[in-house]
């Protein structure tokens, strides 16, 4: 009785640091609710697939669990009080507030998915004096029901055109392969991110070929296979119209984005980082007119205050924040639209917005027995048409990226079956004839964070808006270069430049000076 | 006494019947004034007090710190005018009125000749402070700061009325001025004990001794600029002054007693200067730094030698100086930033020079560097403490070196190095800023001139 009531104390209370719990934030506790997220990544590729078909609309409770008899009720609730008031506790005499962010922290992250929580993670990791700097992420949606990070296919390869992409890919590959030393949390079960090193299949018609033999870059490891040796190793693909094949030996395939968030989740709680369920709606700054060396006026603004509403509510609360990353995925545009960015005549530094929009891309499960087997690498066919294998029932999820006549509405995530059947299935039946026969058994819908301007992404600060710092804009790839890019983006933060990897050219800046990075291998 | 009393009283209904646009001339003009005023009380007489009254007195130890707390109204009203900026102009009257109030009762705590008035005033400081500090503070954690402040000191004070009435039955004056030439040594029996302990908890608390200190660091950070101002240049040093008094009631029970405080302020004065060299909150580190420096003074008034009363009353003055610049440089940076930690607001020395000049001085005064009082202050109590037990030069060594270490951790990391990406629009330095920190500034280093002023009754 004593332990389960200790247990139900300890649960409930605006604390939560219990036995075995190792939360740093004391926020978290009550908006999360128990078992929410806990038990998922137990058993990830059954949930995994299966989660994301689920209704949005559920929500964990904030309730805690009032088990027991009434005893046992009064006795946590004795419990809560003591422990509120003991030193260290957070006593609130007038009203509850745990639900508001703090009303002022030092950095504020907008967006929890897992580029926001990676910037999170190497700003705790890698600031000098521990415990330095107070990190809010600001997530509207805890459920992760349309965000990009949990509805991505989860691939991750280093065949890149552009050098820098490359080098992001090598270091989140070492990242994921040693998840387990990065994002350990004392207590809690090591994570299972199923790797699947498969490798990346990246098939070239004529035209393309000489295209894809430059582009084999430093540091990836890339076989590049003519159609009698595809046909030797891949039996069951029909090299018709293929020129030439690149196929990633190491390094490359697919895992668990779902594993990936929560491991970072509970890691970046266990360094102290603050959660914070809500929207961000305003940006209050202020700005100074100042003169460029050469003599020109410019108007640096700086953002000092973020208005954070919660959900269905008409409360916010203003965060008071030094620095402000704006790592909201598909929604980037819309924030940065709120700090002022793009603001201006066109043409100027001013008006030059944030080219990053919400496109809706589908993917499709489907079962086909006679497909091809475990070593099935994740198959790029020149049409745009991708597949790759999923668990080892003879399932494979695939999809294709539309024209842009055909870009879907992205005002839902409605899946349309008909593009399905018009253009995903005929250049993958012709690709793989196994693929003639196969039945469609779920499909759903998630958002690029597509930079319009060349599809690679955004990092940096932004240069008039100075403390908003970009990290978003992957348009498709932002999961498989997570890791990599939340460091450069603290080393940036911390240091003031890039240490590692120099991301120089991706900074916003190139909007502006119309300098594009142009990915030739994207999807 | 009267000229400075009523003046102070009557700042009230001037700011409630100013102009919207006059409020912060009218007042910092006139407290200004006020304080020129008072300078005149800093001539004293060779060795008796200057009795105005049967109620105030001052005497060469209160003369300073009277000056000192009239001198900082005028700056805590130039430090507050930006954050206010946004209120309402009901509430920056108010915010004036409770700066007045606490004010007046400051003033009237420091010359008062009976002990339950100066109780009586020394509690009631206690109430204009926590108006400000939950009211006007920054953060949530405020309420809490609130909280700790106000118990902590309520709880140490409680006793200290007891022992005072005590003292009223059984000698019939609790007048300060009869009491110095009456009090007879008692003898070391446990009720005297408990008298001793009764009597000097309020003080170690408001200090604060090392043990008891809990309440500042929070207290400190929370407040705004206006009540750390006031909170370390001025109501610290209440309990010292409070000490010094009552340590001529208390003899020779001092001799035992002081041991284990003197054990927890030698430790404790290496022990939070160790801390702020970990500290990355700007506003909490100088805050750690005072609780070091006053535990230098507990040891000094503990001791009793005449060294350790003038270096006690040095230390006080350029302790109050000195703390309150550097509160007010670390809010001259929150209010550009919105930040406290340190490294985010790197190398502003290229960005503001000026601002970079009133650093390193503070810094220089902080650790110590000849001539500036803050030098004599430790000086006096490390040479007297050497006389009371040789050993003790080894922690009072170690503490200088710290404190050195610290400040200049402080001074480098913010000043010095690279500047961080996002500090490039910070707006110039103010000349209402710069005002101020040559106001503390100019005190400070005219001392360093004729510090007999502030070597207090023994010199």
């Amino acid at each position: 009785m004593l332990r389960r009531t200790l247990l139900l104390g300890l649960c409930r209370g605006p604390l939560g640091r219990g036995l075995g719990t190792h939360r740093g934030g004391s926020i978290l506790g009550k908006v999360e609710g128990r078992g929410g997220y806990r038990g998922s990544w137990m058993a990830p590729s059954s949930s995994s697939v299966t989660f994301r078909t689920q209704d949005p609309a559920h929500d964990v409770k904030t309730v805690g669990r009032l088990g027991g008899g009434d005893r046992d009720g009064k006795m946590s609730e004795i419990k809560k009080k003591i422990q509120s008031i003991l030193p260290g506790g957070d006593w609130n005499p007038l009203y509850d507030t745990s639900y508001l962010p703090p009303e002022s922290s030092d950095v504020v992250i907008v967006g929890g998915g897992v580029l926001g929580l990676s910037v999170a993670y190497w700003l705790k990791k890698l600031e000098k004096p521990r415990g330095a700097i107070r990190v809010l992420v600001v997530e509207r949606d805890h459920t992760y029901s349309r965000a990009s990070t949990v509805l991505s296919v989860g691939g991750i390869r280093q065949q890149f055109s552009v050098p820098e992409n490359v080098q992001l890919s090598l270091f989140s590959v070492d990242f994921l392969r040693n998840i387990n030393e990065y994002l350990a949390v004392a207590d809690d079960p090591p994570l299972d991110i199923q790797f699947n090193p498969s490798g990346y299949l990246l098939l070239a018609s004529e035209k393309g070929a000489a295209i894809m033999e430059n582009n084999v870059k430093e540091g990836a490891k890339v076989c590049l296979m003519s159609p009698e040796q595809l046909r030797n190793k891949f039996p069951w693909i029909n090299t018709e119209g293929v020129a030439l094949a690149s196929y990633g030996m190491e390094h490359e395939g697919w895992f668990d984005p779902w594993c990936l968030l929560q491991g970072l989740r509970r890691k970046v709680q266990s360094m102290g980082v603050l959660f914070c369920r809500g929207e961000v709606t305003r940006f209050v700054s202020s700005s100074n007119l100042m003169k460029t060396a050469s003599g020109e006026e410019v108007n640096l603004k700086r953002i000092h205050e973020v208005h954070v509403k919660i959900d269905q509510s008409l409360e916010y609360q203003p965060v008071e924040c030094a620095i402000v990353i704006n790592a909201a995925g598909a929604w980037s545009g819309q924030v940065a639209e709120l700090a002022g960015i793009g603001k201006g005549p066109p043409g100027t530094l001013q008006g030059t917005k944030l080219p990053v929009e919400l496109r809706k891309r589908y993917v499709y499960l489907w079962h086909c027995p006679q497909g091809p087997g475990l070593e099935t690498p994740f198959v790029i066919d020149p049409s745009g048409t991708y597949f790759r294998r999923e668990g080892l029932g003879h399932n494979y999820l695939g999809g294709c990226s539309p024209t842009e006549e055909e870009e879907p509405d992205p005002g839902n995530l409605e899946v349309d079956h008909d593009f399905f059947q018009d253009r995903v299935w005929p250049p993958l039946a012709q690709r793989v004839p196994a693929f003639e026969t196969l039945k469609v058994r779920s499909a759903w819908a998630g958002y690029y964070d597509y930079n319009t301007f060349d599809q690679n992404g955004v990092v940096g600060p932004h240069p008039l808006v100075i403390n908003m710092y970009f990290a978003t804009g992957f348009s498709g790839h932002g999961l498989q270069q997570a890791p990599a890019v939340g460091r450069a983006v603290a080393e940036m933060v911390l240091e003031g430049h890039f240490q590692t990897i120099n991301l120089s050219s991706f900074l916003f800046s190139r909007f502006y000076s119309g300098e594009k990075v142009q990915e030739h291998n994207i999807i | 006494m009267l000229k400075i009393i009523i003046p102070t009283a009557m700042l009230m209904p001037m700011t409630w019947l100013s102009k919207p646009n006059m409020i912060w001339i009218n007042s910092t003009i006139y407290s200004l004034l006020i304080s020129l005023i008072s300078l005149s009380y800093l001539n004293q007489l060779g060795d008796n007090s200057l009795n105005f009254s049967l109620l105030f007195f001052s005497d060469p130890l209160s003369a300073p710190l009277l000056v000192l707390t009239t001198w900082l109204l005028p700056l805590m009203l130039m430090a507050s005018q930006s954050h206010l900026s946004k209120e309402t102009l009901t509430r920056k009257k108010l915010y004036i009125t409770m700066l007045t109030t606490l004010q007046l009762l400051l003033i009237m705590t420091f010359t008062a000749t009976e002990l339950i008035m100066f109780y009586i005033l020394f509690e009631a400081t206690l109430i204009p402070t926590l108006i400000i500090i939950t009211r006007w503070g920054n953060q949530t954690e405020r309420l809490n700061a609130g909280l700790y402040f106000l118990f902590y000191t309520l709880m140490g004070s409680l006793p200290l009325l007891v022992a005072l009435l005590y003292i009223q039955n059984t000698t019939g004056t609790l007048n300060f001025l009869i009491i110095q030439y009456w009090a007879k040594p008692i003898s070391t029996t446990w009720s005297n004990i408990f008298l001793w302990l009764a009597c000097m908890m309020a003080f170690m608390v408001k200090m604060p001794l090392y043990g008891l200190h809990l309440w500042l660091p929070k207290a400190h950070v929370e407040a705004p600029i206006a009540g750390s101002m006031v909170l370390a240049a001025v109501l610290l040093k209440l309990g010292g002054y409070g000490m010094m008094r009552i340590t001529i009631l208390l003899n020779p029970t001092t001799n035992q007693m002081a041991y284990p405080f003197m054990m927890l302020s030698l430790w404790g004065m290496v022990m939070t200067s160790s801390v702020c060299l970990r500290q990355t909150d700007l506003k909490s580190l100088i805050a750690y730094s005072s609780v070091s420096h006053m535990a230098l003074v507990i040891v000094a008034v503990l001791i009793q030698t005449p060294w350790s009363y003038m270096g006690a009353t040095a230390l006080m003055i350029a302790h109050g100086l000195t703390s309150s610049m550097l509160f007010c440089l670390a809010n001259s940076n929150y209010e550009r930033v919105h930040s406290r930690t340190m490294i985010l607001a790197r190398g502003l020395q290229t960005i503001l020079p000026l601002m970079a000049a009133w650093w390193l001085l503070a810094s220089l005064a902080n650790l110590a560097l000849p001539p500036t009082i803050n030098l004599i202050g430790e000086l006096f109590v490390v040479m007297a403490s050497f006389s009371w037990s040789n050993m003790t030069i080894i922690l009072m060594g170690t503490n200088i070196i710290i404190t050195a270490l610290y400040t200049l951790y402080m001074l480098i990391t913010t000043q010095r190095g690279k500047h961080t990406h996002h500090i490039k629009n910070i707006n110039p330095s103010f000349t209402r800023e710069n005002a101020l920190m040559t106001l503390h500034l100019l005190p400070l280093l005219l001392l360093s001139l004729n510090p007999k002023t502030v070597l207090g009754p023994i010199y």
